[in-house]
């Protein structure tokens, strides 16, 4: 219409991004609740929510990394060293749910820490570093376990969390809220939080501008490992085991939600609702197709189409502006010739 | 000329779904067609061959019965989404499911649910904890097939040497227990045989060659190589070729005959030990519908599975029988 400047450009996409996946979440809602009978019921909406905690806390945590021009590949593993670490502290050290939950959130907290010190500290770059650490938590939890050794028959109060429900919403969802809110007011929300887009967006700037960059990047990633850790303890109740293999690839779902939601993979641009919105299409998505009685590998065809097409979309006003400019520069020309 | 194109785009997703989903819907059969038994089969994971061939036997067994068979299972090695099928299950509503577990204690708690929810449920191929399910369909106790493999290994080497073991994974509770077996008889009947090396494979072909090449350079004296999850075989075999090795060191395992019928006709590998699959599949069916419909009671004796005939129950585990030893004189006779 008029001429927007391309700040005013792409902050509108950034709108429109949000905006229509909303809309793919809610057509995906209308069509599955038409195919599937129950699919709408209270249980199945529960259950739709209950499955994707794990990874949406994962991928709300991941947000504000990848908005300052990093990436966590270690989450899932360390979710499962986690839950081990947990199992052990509860049953091998006599620790009760709740103590055993603390310091699983604290060495969660402390494993984030080493990410951040190997990035910020070494300056090393995010994906090597967690790619070391991503075989790392991985390989810990297998040697303490020796692969074998499986904590369960945890006691039905610690259960509670993953499988009951607590005034009338899984136990589980309130934790989640906790941290999605907190999330989302860190960053949209406080000076402090933001300078995470500062810094994805031009780093150097950022240091020029007085902001401690590698404090704040050392934050995040402390951050996303104490919440990797919470994501392991809801995790160990919901399915009331904790093994090694606990989490294996939640990482790339994780990245998959925040990169459907919005979030640009170099840094800078992204929001913490385009994530939850992102875990939500995908979580719909994966159990509608269920009630629609297709195959489970058509939800990872369909996720990955929804994700290219998300992408391209967002790219769109972005070509058309450049395009535009150039269309700007190239017309004067022939009055010259 | 900006405007609508992202629209037009959403537009173009959401048509495109919804032709995707649309098309197949109307041939899966509408999902509440009134009386037919809904039965939900679950594989431990969806590619895997050996649940294909479960599957055949699976599809016959619910068209005989003129039952609705589901089945779906995890496509991807994540623990947590057996649960999450099962759970989708019990919202789905079918009348009886029938599961191959991965995590024994982890899946139990799903399993629990869905009997709370009135709806029966048998395990076979690998169990759940016994009060998550009514009955086992057991393909060949743990003893059966430990003893089994052990005694065709040490008969292989002449009851001395070295032998390595290619497992799926570390965590896989069934194949523990196999393991467990095989050290039992080895230890009890023979002492000579000496495990070298017991390696994880994550149910992969190519990582069981890549392991099996690793284990044939480290280890020079090893005799024979057991591999007790169905890719792993075919995988040992083609490392064992490809290192020249064929005769000196020889391969055995847990597999399908058609996976290997190759490899066992050029004398790579010696023996297939497997239970018939289809009749797996056949029977896990029948007794999940059996279960439903009240045929199949528990403290029964026995359960008469349609063409398959009886087969015998003790305490809550219904046998498929012994294994069988797929070798060069009898891989021909099977397809599966």
């Amino acid at each position: 219409m008029s001429n927007p400047s391309i700040q005013r450009g792409w902050k509108a996409a950034l709108l429109r991004h949000e905006t229509l996946l909303l809309l793919v979440v809610a057509v995906e809602w209308l069509y599955f609740n038409s195919v599937g009978p129950r699919f709408g019921s209270v249980d199945n909406s529960f259950d739709i929510i209950r499955h994707s905690v794990e990874i949406g806390l994962l991928a709300v945590v991941m947000t504000p990394i990848i908005l300052t021009g990093g990436i966590d590949l270690s989450a899932g593993s360390l979710l499962g060293l986690c839950a081990i670490l947990f199992g052990k502290l509860w049953r091998d050290a006599g620790l009760s749910p709740v103590m055993a939950g603390v310091c699983t959130l604290g060495i969660g907290a402390v494993a984030g820490g080493l990410n951040a010190v190997l990035i910020t500290g070494l300056r090393l770059p995010p994906l090597i570093v967690t790619l070391g650490t991503y075989s790392l938590f991985r390989g810990l939890g297998e040697a303490i376990t020796r692969g074998v050794d499986t904590f369960t028959n945890f006691p039905a109060s610690f259960l509670f969390l993953g499988q009951e429900r607590w005034l009338g919403v899984p136990a589980q969802v309130p934790l989640f809220l906790l941290v999605a809110g907190a999330v989302w007011v860190l960053v949209h929300r406080m000076t402090f939080g933001r300078t995470f887009r500062a810094v994805g967006f031009a780093p150097e700037g950022a240091r020029y501008a007085g902001i401690p960059v590698e404090r704040r990047i050392a934050l995040a990633y402390v951050l996303a490992g104490t919440v990797a850790a919470l994501a392991a303890i809801i995790y160990t109740a919901r399915l009331g085991q904790a093994k090694a293999d606990a989490g294996t690839g939640y990482e790339l779902f994780a990245i998959t939600a925040v990169v459907l939601g919005g979030t640009s993979i170099f840094g800078g641009i992204g929001s913490v609702h385009g994530t939850l919105l992102g875990v939500a299409a995908i979580a719909v998505l994966n159990n509608g197709l269920v009630h629609a009685r297709q195959p489970r590998e058509v939800a990872g065809m369909l996720t990955g189409l929804l994700l290219v097409l998300a992408l391209s979309t967002s790219a769109l006003p972005k070509l058309l502006a450049l395009l535009r400019s150039h269309r700007q520069t190239v017309n004067p020309e022939p009055i010259k010739s | 000329m900006k405007k609508p194109s992202p629209l037009l785009l959403l537009l173009a997703v959401l048509a495109l779904a919804t032709a995707c989903n649309k098309a197949p819907e109307a041939s899966s059969g509408p999902a509440g067609s009134a009386r037919k038994l809904s039965i939900a089969l679950m594989p431990k994971s969806k590619g895997n061959a050996y649940f294909i061939s479960c599957k055949a036997g699976a599809d016959k067994a619910a068209k005989e019965l003129g039952a609705d068979l589901i089945f779906d299972g995890p496509t991807d090695p994540d623990p947590a989404k057996q649960n999450e099928i099962v759970e989708n299950w019990i919202a789905l509503g079918v009348d009886v499911m029938a599961v191959a577990c991965e995590n024994k204690e982890g899946i139990s708690t799903a399993l629990r649910k869905a009997q709370s929810k009135g709806i029966k449920v048998v395990t076979y191929d690998a169990d759940a904890l016994p009060d998550s399910r009514s009955f086992f369909v057991n393909q060949a106790t743990p003893e059966g097939i430990g003893y089994m493999l052990m005694d065709e290994a040490a008969r292989l080497c002449g009851g001395s040497g070295e032998f390595a073991i290619i497992t799926a994974s570390l965590t896989a509770a069934n194949m523990i227990e196999w393991q467990k077996h095989i050290e039992a008889r080895r230890a009890a009947s023979f002492p000579n045989m000496k495990m070298v090396a017991l390696r994880p494979c994550d149910d992969l072909k190519d990582k069981a060659q890549s392991e099996s090449t690793a284990l044939l350079s480290a280890n020079p004296g090893l005799k024979l190589i057991m591999a007790i999850c169905s890719p792993a075989v075919p995988g040992a075999a083609e490392a064992v070729k490809q290192a020249g090795k064929v005769g000196r060191v020889k391969v055995i395992g847990l597999g399908l005959p058609s996976e290997n019928r190759r490899y066992v006709k050029e004398g790579v590998t010696d023996s297939v030990i497997l239970w018939k699959t289809e009749d797996l599949g056949y029977l896990a069916v029948q007794a999940a519908a059996g279960l439903a419909k009240g045929t199949l009671k528990t403290g029964d004796k026995s359960f008469a599975a349609g063409s398959l005939g009886h087969f015998e129950i003790q305490g809550d585990n219904i046998l498929l029988g012994k294994p069988f030893v797929f070798n060069k004189d009898n891989i021909d006779q099977f397809n599966f």
